[in-house]
């Protein structure tokens, strides 16, 4: 059983991070696109500072103001608040922000368990009361982040599945991997919460960490033994789902939505613009020539060439 | 009868799948004695839907005959799919390959933009018009025959739709019953853009199947690159008109202007949409009238495209909106001028100044910029002298979707008109949050068997609503008011919903744009610009 357990973690975390890492890296090799920004940039109030430069008369002539760092914290603040999910439906966000707490927390969850596990074998006593600071303060956390993961996961899974499967709107849209996604879930986190209670301090798990980092596995409870394969099959799992949603916004904000860079003469876009526009295309439109590059077919005399 | 309530339902061979009645539309506000009625809706002749393909909602905006043989039909789909693969492709789509991509991959289905959506409220949520409608549909089918998913990830992914024409066509349909407003994706927590699907699918019918609405590409892209502009309008009528326009201004307020054309070397190209020569030659006279007031160096271009701004490729077709943006740009070039100033046209403004930048390079990339702020800075410099109590009557600002949440420009019309107007009143919502007029992505010009019924109704009703809300003090039709649109597109939509509702004569309210508002302030004439009827 233990070397179950550590296979399956082992396999689970590698996996996770090798198929998140070659669909985040197809991402951003998507090629240079046309603008389609959105706007605010920044949303809410309208005197952001951060307007567009398009209200200015030779907006080329002024210093474009960006500020990426005010974007970055606002994307990143909105995992903790979900902004337009509660200003636009409450009752979800009701149930959407514990089951997006819960999953954020069980993921530090397990790195404080990996680094309670570290800081033990360094020596460091991870226990409440302990002479290190350090020590103390990943006990703490640990016990902070797993309990607030299993209790908020718990009653956001349970709540959002209700919601989904009572609200028409959510319902006509949802799959059956939907709901395998939500009760798979539900299960590490009630197995969790379950765990948690024969082991309130959490130390069985510090010292399954302590296992997998030596290498030498150790067997836990039945009842930590499912949670930890129930969370392995997750991290499995979770690459064949849409919950790379989680890092891609940030992508698809910073990238796409608030993508208002101009093509000024002479710059490095230009120059990716110029690379963009002789690919050749085979479109078989009757007014598009096939294998012409775009270039050329924005070209007067191939747009008069052919036309319906 | 709504017999289309799931994605699946869209394989259902019920003709329509959902009937519009007026009575399941959004209710107007009452704010008047005078009730708004409700003209019928046109509904299509039996003759027509013999011919045409119009299953989806008894509206056509495209207008696909039907296939006479099976392999006929087996043709269209092989071409469909052709498509849809290139839409995957980098050489095929780089233009939006990666938001594409973003939108369909990441879309969580959590419905929060339905709510956005002027269209899917206003049609009394109608399930094909929600905006995840579309895309599921469309993922559905990438699912099936393009990933081709094993037969139990199908189940689990429910990518249960059989392509056949009929599926296609509603598609295709579908793809034009957005206006491509994009409030959806201006809420989505994600970043996903419903809209850009929207136009993705219209893109794949267009460049690879050569299915479009008549009015935006024969009559529109391609006729603007073989005459000069999608109004039909030739170099030589041009001339003519600009005569004409030279004569009313005289007439109107005894300046005698010469309108510059052709001018080598002016600081700055004016690009006007075509329509305002045909429809609005007052936009046309005011904007003359003070740029000579300003004594600006402009010229307007009669070249072949020069003078006509609109990009409809922005609507359907990249190869085509790449073409007419090099046009213009070829025209400014040609000219020597400094930068190009784009008049009051919502889409030639994204299209030429935001969309185009990634179109542009080298000596194409020639400045441009939106007249809005180049008009605030004339305002409010007092370089010329206005007084707003001749503009002493309630306005309200309609804020066109592709200036104001597509571009950012919020801020320039209203300083205009705190500026120049005594009783300025916002719609709500506004600006970056606007209702799109129901007009956008082409379907204020699309004129044909009775889409226009569809647009004015439907896709226009929460603009009509926005409207009568404005307005709700002061309802007395002696009491002259004003939409001041300052969109072409976006009037010739407001246009329609004034006159199919009796705007004007139950209420007094008339529509125009920014620019004449301006004039009329202007001191130093002497009659009123704006005709009130």
């Amino acid at each position: 059983m233990r070397f179950l357990l550590a296979i399956t973690t082992y396999f689970g975390y590698l996996f996770i991070i090798l198929m998140y890492s070659i669909k985040l890296i197809r991402y951003l090799r998507l090629p240079l696109h046309l603008r389609s920004e959105v706007y605010p940039i920044i949303p809410g109030d309208q005197t952001s500072k951060e307007r567009s430069y398009y209200e200015y008369p030779n907006w080329w002539t002024r210093p474009r103001r960006h500020n990426l760092l005010q974007r970055v914290w606002f994307l990143f603040s909105d995992y903790f608040i979900l902004r337009e999910y509660f200003r636009r439906d409450k009752t979800y966000w009701f149930f959407l922000y514990p089951w997006h707490i819960g999953f954020i927390t069980i993921i530090t969850f397990h790195i404080f368990c990996f680094f309670g596990a570290l800081a033990s074998l360094l020596g460091i006593p991870v226990t409440y009361g302990s002479t290190s600071i350090f020590g103390n303060v990943i006990y703490s956390l640990t016990l902070v982040t797993g309990a607030l993961s299993f209790i908020s996961g718990l009653f956001g899974s349970i709540g959002i599945l209700i919601k989904r499967l009572t609200d028409k709107d959510l319902r006509n849209y949802a799959t059956p991997q939907n709901y395998f996604t939500y009760f798979l879930l539900l299960a590490v986190f009630l197995s969790g919460l379950y765990s948690w209670y024969f082991d309130p301090m959490f130390s069985i798990y510090r010292s399954f960490w302590r296992g997998l980092i030596t290498f030498k596995p150790i067997d836990v409870e039945p009842v930590t033994a499912s949670h930890i394969l129930l969370f392995a099959f997750l991290l499995i799992y979770l690459p064949f789902t849409r919950s790379l949603h989680y890092i891609t916004r940030l992508f698809g904000f910073l990238l796409i939505r608030w993508d208002d860079k101009p093509n000024l003469r002479g710059s490095m876009l230009e120059k990716k613009v110029e690379e963009m526009l002789n690919l050749k295309t085979n479109w078989n439109g009757p007014h598009i020539k096939p294998d012409f590059t775009w270039k050329e077919l924005a070209s007067e005399a191939v747009a008069q060439e052919k036309d319906r | 009868m709504n017999i289309c309530k799931k994605i699946e339902d869209i394989n259902r061979a019920n003709d329509p799948l959902v009937e519009i009645e007026s009575t399941d539309l959004m209710r107007l506000p009452d704010i008047s004695d005078i009730s708004i009625q409700e003209p019928p809706l046109k509904r299509l002749t039996e003759e027509q839907k013999q011919q045409y393909e119009c299953s989806l909602d008894g509206f056509i905006a495209i207008g696909l005959p039907r296939p006479k043989t099976k392999q006929e039909e087996e043709e269209f789909v092989r071409k469909f799919l052709n498509g849809l693969e290139k839409l995957f492709s980098k050489e095929n789509n780089w233009t939006f390959l990666q938001p594409l991509i973003h939108s369909l991959e990441y879309c969580v289905k959590c419905q929060l933009c339905s709510d956005s959506c002027p269209v899917y409220v206003a049609s009394g949520r109608k399930e094909i018009y929600r905006p995840t409608f579309r895309p599921e549909l469309l993922r559905r089918i990438i699912n099936k025959y393009i990933k081709k998913q094993w037969a139990l990830i199908a189940k689990l992914t429910r990518s249960d739709i059989d392509l056949n024409f009929t599926v296609i066509a509603r598609l295709a349909e579908l793809a034009y019953r957005c206006t491509l407003c994009r409030r959806c994706a201006q809420v989505c927590p994600i970043g996903v853009d419903n809209a850009l699907i929207s136009r993705e699918i219209r893109k794949l019918f267009s460049q690879e199947l050569g299915v479009a609405p008549r009015e935006i590409h024969e009559l529109g892209t391609v006729q603007q690159l073989k005459l000069g502009s999608t109004t039909g309008i030739t170099p030589p009528a041009l001339e003519d008109i600009i005569r004409f326009i030279e004569e009313d201004i005289k007439e109107k307020t005894g300046k005698e202007i010469k309108i510059p054309v052709n001018k080598k070397g002016a600081d700055i190209l004016l690009l006007h949409n075509a329509g305002e020569f045909i429809s609005w030659p007052e936009n046309i006279e005011a904007f003359a009238i003070l740029f000579n007031a300003a004594n600006i160096s402009w010229t307007l271009s009669s070249e072949l495209g020069g003078y006509d701004a609109v990009n409809y490729g922005v609507w359907y077709d990249d190869i085509q909106m790449a073409r007419v943006a090099v046009r213009h740009s070829q025209v400014a070039k040609e000219l020597n001028v400094k930068k190009i100033n784009v008049g009051e046209c919502g889409h030639a403004h994204k299209a030429f100044i935001v969309i185009a930048d990634r179109v542009l390079t080298g000596d194409l990339n020639i400045p441009r910029e939106s007249a809005f702020p180049f008009l605030e800075n004339l305002v409010l410099s007092g370089k010329i002298n206005l007084d707003p109590n001749r503009n002493n009557f309630p306005v309200t600002l309609h804020d066109p979707c592709n200036i104001v949440r597509l571009m950012g420009i919020v801020e320039p019309q209203r300083r205009i008109l705190r500026k120049i107007c005594q009783q300025f009143i916002e719609m709500e919502p506004h600006g970056v949050d606007n209702y799109c007029c129901g007009g956008g992505s082409g379907f204020a010009i699309m004129g044909s068997r009775n889409f226009p019924d569809w647009r004015v109704h439907l896709s226009g009703r929460m603009k009509l609503k926005q409207i009568l809300e404005a307005f709700k003090n002061v309802q007395n039709p002696e009491i002259k008011k004003y939409v001041c649109a300052p969109c072409s597109n976006c009037k010739g939509q407001i246009r329609d919903i004034i006159n199919t509702y009796g705007l004007q004569g139950k209420y007094g309210i008339r529509y125009g744009g920014l620019v004449e508002l301006i004039v009329n302030a202007m001191i130093d004439i002497e009659k009123p610009f704006i005709e009130w009827e």
